[in-house]
């Protein structure tokens, strides 16, 4: 094994995750439906996970859940060494700045903090 | 193989179904997703399992042996951890890839069947080897695409890789299955052509066709299909073990019984 194998590769790795998380450009000899089914199956995936992890924004947005976690997703692709719970939080702080989201969690006397 | 020769029939432990797990009758073995365990705190429902006897082989699915970055040290060394506090005989990954170019999948992906690739997953997977305190065995995936310019067949590509690492499979009787329906895998081809005497364990789990394309969801049935995989498995080799994963939309304890069963059923009939 050399470097320029794990060069090689990297370039195609990259390549095809870009594709599928990110909107790249699709790599050659692809099928195209196939990175298609791919890409929308690991949205899917995502976007199953935060909603578990968080089902509190998921149920006050109810319909507009799943379009605007597939825009926010595409546009903020998961990073390596990012956690899922990040990904929950960070989603709901998109959502928030968008308004979609009220601004303000409802104060409740136990979440209430000293001042 | 040691306690690998009599594993006999098992079932993913997960927590929604820790009782579940616990009091279903006839369960061998367990497995554990290794990246959701804590050395320092394991569940009472693992720790009551090993009490009984019941051997705990954790299950990896972040290692990415099949990236172009070289392995993190870090999870080896945690998968290494978990199978010491639970003395596993043996651990287990995929034949994947997960991370590249600083994005992270969120999911296994299907490597390149070139040389190339092979050579760097070998040599992953070697690194790995030598840092792991039990036997590596590695998994088939189930793909939704293929890679173009593929040199070698699955199987064929999974023989080269224990000929060259020695490491065990684990053959996903599902995953051959969603292989075959997506990508035109042929299934005894595969089943020819990987060394069978290597074979630690079999997955079995359920899935859901849509639009013609099968999905892996560990969340359906078992599908029929798989189960006559298993039975062709079987027709070739013993199995030292055949484990039922399930990780959603739980269903009762006597379903999760039938599977079991239906597990058993078929490999008596096609001992």
């Amino acid at each position: 094994m050399n470097g320029d194998q794990r060069e090689r590769l990297a370039r195609a790795q990259a390549e095809l995750l870009g594709a599928l998380l990110a909107g790249g450009p699709s790599p050659a000899g692809f099928d195209q439906r196939l990175l298609a089914v791919e890409a929308n199956s690991l949205l899917a995936k995502r976007r199953g996970i935060v909603a578990m992890l968080n089902p509190e924004v998921a149920d006050v947005l109810a319909d507009r859940f799943r379009p605007l976690f597939d825009e926010y997703a595409r546009a903020h692709p998961r990073r390596t060494g990012s956690r899922a719970r990040e990904d929950a939080v960070d989603f709901a702080a998109w959502a928030r700045e968008r308004g979609e989201l009220p601004t303000e969690k409802p104060n409740r006397w136990w979440r209430r903090k000293a001042t | 193989m040691g306690v690998l020769d009599k594993l006999g029939v098992g079932i993913g432990w997960r927590p929604e179904i820790d009782l579940t797990v616990e009091r279903l009758p006839g369960v061998d073995f367990v497995e554990v997703v290794a990246e959701n365990l804590h050395v320092e705190h394991l569940p009472e429902s693992i720790l009551l399992l090993r009490e009984r006897g019941v051997p705990v082989l954790p299950h990896a699915v972040s290692l990415s042996l099949g990236s172009a970055d070289p392995v993190e040290p870090d999870r080896v060394e945690h998968l290494g951890a978990v199978a010491e506090a639970l003395g596993a005989p043996l651990v287990s990954d995929h034949v994947c890839f997960v991370r590249a170019g600083g994005l992270d999948s969120g999911h296994l992906m299907p490597v390149p069947r070139t040389r190339d690739a092979l050579d760097v997953l070998v040599a992953n997977v070697k690194t790995a080897q030598a840092n792991l305190p039990v036997p590596l065995a590695l998994e088939n995936i189930a793909a939704l695409l293929e890679w173009p310019d593929g040199e070698l067949t699955e199987g064929q590509f999974l023989a080269e890789l224990v000929e060259r690492t020695d490491c065990h499979l684990l053959i996903d009787v599902a995953n051959l299955h969603a292989n075959a329906l997506n990508l035109g895998t042929d299934p005894n081809r595969f089943l020819d052509e990987i060394p069978l005497e290597r074979l630690a364990y079999v997955h079995v789990a359920g899935g859901v066709e849509h639009n013609g394309v099968y999905h892996d969801t560990h969340a359906h049935a078992v599908r029929p299909e798989v189960l006559e995989l298993l039975g062709e498995l079987r027709s070739r080799v013993d199995p030292p073990g055949v484990l039922l994963e399930r990780d959603d939309n739980y269903p009762s304890d006597t379903e999760l019984a039938g599977e079991l069963a239906a597990i058993r059923g078929v490999l008596a009939r096609h001992a």
